[in-house]
């Protein structure tokens, strides 16, 4: 069985790599199939790792309230007049809410950073000291504000690994003073290197200043939101208690909608849930596509192979070869080229990965390439079977006489 | 006991509507170590027999015992299996493997029969030794003679000492020379004792068998020994 098996095997190689154009020509579509198989599953991978790593910065047990929900249907003239989130509404639900753990007012925006003659442009955060409650990155060097700082309107700052790294290098920042738009600020603090948020943004590049000093220097009426951290255990509760402490700040009477948006991390994972289906079903639907075109065109190829080779069975059953033993030389021929297909699209996909590496932190999953194997593997069973029943079913007499 | 045995072997076929009687009540016995020749114009049923021997074909109707065996009940597998051990092919046109290299082409009805590589090595150069052509093991079919190849053919059909060697107009596509060496072959493995079965339609090549028979219209209509 082991001796067939062998024998069947130099014969399919013999017969593939003999028509070298024309086997390559036949396995470009499943090629083609497993490529996209394979990246999408490569992207998809590297998505799930990047996404997760922005949502621990974003941290599951926070509510983000400000006046816009992150993504909704909503018209924008219907959110527009929706009044502003104060800064005193900080203690107004630290007051009413037992859940809140740690509330901190956030205000953003872009600004100029410059430390010497180096200069960079960057996000600036505006915060209270609870802001390190509600995100998931530690202090790694110095120290972060204190209350009495944010107060007292201090020109303080704790800054992200990444500016650190530019502006500093291997010199200690704390104590040194940088600009912000033209404002000198204290470095009193670094955060840990986080990476890039969903890939876009670089969390590292940031700076944190005490609300205090933000709104006298920068913009009294920039938007707000506010960061609620909440006990992960007690999220519905808390959500539900935050909805009517905000609806109640507001004065809202019980038929009245809300005017503010609390959003949680749900949201992201939501839409990104839909991201990922979107790419998967579009992935599935070019792979599916491309393996039934390549299937046929192998099943296409087989049966010119076993009409070429008719006398070939022929003489092959007079002399001993069973029904069975010329079905397994087809279908090996089949397999073969499919196999041959599969590792030259896995190549060009793990080539490409390389690429989608410079986006997303991916590389090519050792599972989806045996998965991918498998899969040229059965369409080649598949669309060698036919061609390989009727080669095995031929009339030995008439395959003699077939010129 | 015959090594052959056929008895009211009918090979019935419908063309258009119309019945043809290729093989019209067939009994025949073909002993061990016989020499036999299938004589007969064209159309007469020599091939179809030689096709039913062969267990390349099965009867409409009647009994074919090939060595007590019944062969007429037996599926796929089992014919190849008797092809396979039992009987040796040489056709008119040899029917070698054109890109398999003449040691390959005799070797390949060992691969089937399951016998090991060195093995097969070994019992195929013997085999090409055998008819003299031990110096051209590793050349390809279209590197040879038109009497080469078919002593190739011979050697395949040799090379798992079957019971018959059936010979389809060996000598049809050589000239009269090669003709000549591939009858002599024909001879020597007779004399060595193997049983042969040549369909012809040449006096001079049926004239080598100790045994001739004639058909017509599916019939035997002459079967005449040589003392």
């Amino acid at each position: 069985m082991i001796l067939l098996v062998i024998e069947n095997l130099k014969i399919s190689l013999a017969a593939v790599f003999a028509n070298k154009t024309r086997s390559i020509l036949t396995a470009l579509g499943i090629i083609i199939g497993i490529l996209s198989v394979t990246l999408m599953g490569t992207l998809i991978s590297g998505l799930d790792r990047s996404f997760e790593n922005s949502m621990s910065w974003l941290g599951k047990d926070i509510l983000y309230i400000s006046r816009y929900e992150w993504f909704s249907d909503m018209e924008w003239w219907e959110v527009r007049n929706r009044p502003r989130i104060l800064p005193d509404y900080v203690d107004k639900i630290k007051e009413r809410s037992q859940y809140a753990q740690a509330v901190a007012p956030v205000m953003q925006r872009g600004a100029s950073l410059s430390y010497k003659e180096k200069e960079t442009r960057t996000e600036i955060f505006g915060t209270n000291e609870e802001y390190m409650e509600t995100i998931n990155t530690n202090i790694m060097l110095g120290r972060f504000f204190t209350r009495n700082e944010d107060r007292s309107g201090s020109r303080v700052t704790v800054i992200g690994d990444g500016i650190r790294k530019a502006f500093f290098g291997d010199q200690d920042p704390i104590g040194k003073y940088i600009k912000i738009d033209d404002m000198k600020f204290r470095v009193i603090g670094v955060l840990e290197k986080q990476g890039k948020f969903l890939g876009f943004f670089s969390v590292d590049k940031q700076a944190i200043l005490p609300l205090g000093a933000y709104k006298r220097i920068f913009s009294r009426r920039g938007w707000m939101r506010l960061s609620v951290k909440i006990p992960s255990e007690k999220m519905e509760e808390g959500l539900d208690e935050v909805i009517s402490v905000m609806r109640h700040i507001r004065g809202l009477k019980p038929n009245e909608n809300n005017d503010f948006a609390i959003n949680q991390t749900k949201a992201f994972e939501k839409q990104y849930t839909t991201l990922k289906l979107a790419i998967g079903g579009t992935g599935l639907f070019i792979t599916l596509l491309s393996l039934v075109v390549g299937g046929i065109g192998i099943m296409n190829i087989m049966f010119v192979s076993v009409k070429e080779r008719t006398r070939e069975i022929g003489i092959r059953k007079a002399i001993g070869a069973t029904n069975a033993m010329i079905m397994g030389q087809f279908l090996m021929e089949a397999v073969i080229i499919c196999l041959f297909a599969g590792m030259v699209g896995i190549s060009l996909a793990y080539f490409f990965s390389f690429f989608i590496n410079k986006f997303f932190p991916s590389t090519l999953p050792l599972g989806l390439s045996m998965f991918a194997m498998l899969m040229s593997m059965i369409v080649g069973v598949i669309s060698g079977f036919i061609p390989s029943y009727r080669a095995a079913k031929l009339d030995p007499i008439d395959s003699l006489r077939y010129e | 006991m015959p090594l052959i045995s056929l008895n009211k072997i009918y090979k019935i076929y419908n063309v258009g509507g119309e019945e043809v009687r290729a093989l019209d009540g067939i009994d025949l016995n073909i002993n061990e170590n016989e020499y036999l020749a299938i004589m007969g114009p064209s159309g007469s049923g020599k091939s179809t027999l030689m096709n039913m021997i062969g267990c390349l074909d099965t009867p409409t109707s009647g009994d074919y015992e090939f060595e007590n065996e019944v062969v007429q009940v037996m599926d796929d597998a089992q014919l190849a299996s008797i092809r396979n051990r039992k009987i040796g092919f040489v056709f008119q046109t040899f029917n070698l493997l054109p890109k398999a290299t003449a040691q390959h082409n005799v070797e390949i009805p060992l691969v089937y029969a399951n016998v090991r590589k060195e093995q097969r090595a070994k019992m195929a150069l013997g085999a090409l030794d055998s008819v003299g052509l031990s110096d051209r093991s590793h050349h390809r079919p279209n590197e040879l003679s038109g009497g080469q190849r078919q002593r190739v053919a011979i050697a395949r059909a040799l090379v798992n000492n079957p019971s018959i060697i059936l010979a389809d107009e060996p000598t049809g596509n050589l000239d009269s020379k090669s003709g000549q060496e591939i009858m002599q072959i024909l001879d020597e493995l007779h004399n060595k004792g193997n049983t042969i079965i040549l369909v012809t339609h040449e006096d001079n090549i049926a004239q080598h068998a100790n045994r001739i028979i004639r058909l017509f219209d599916g019939k035997i209509i002459e079967d005449l020994e040589k003392k």
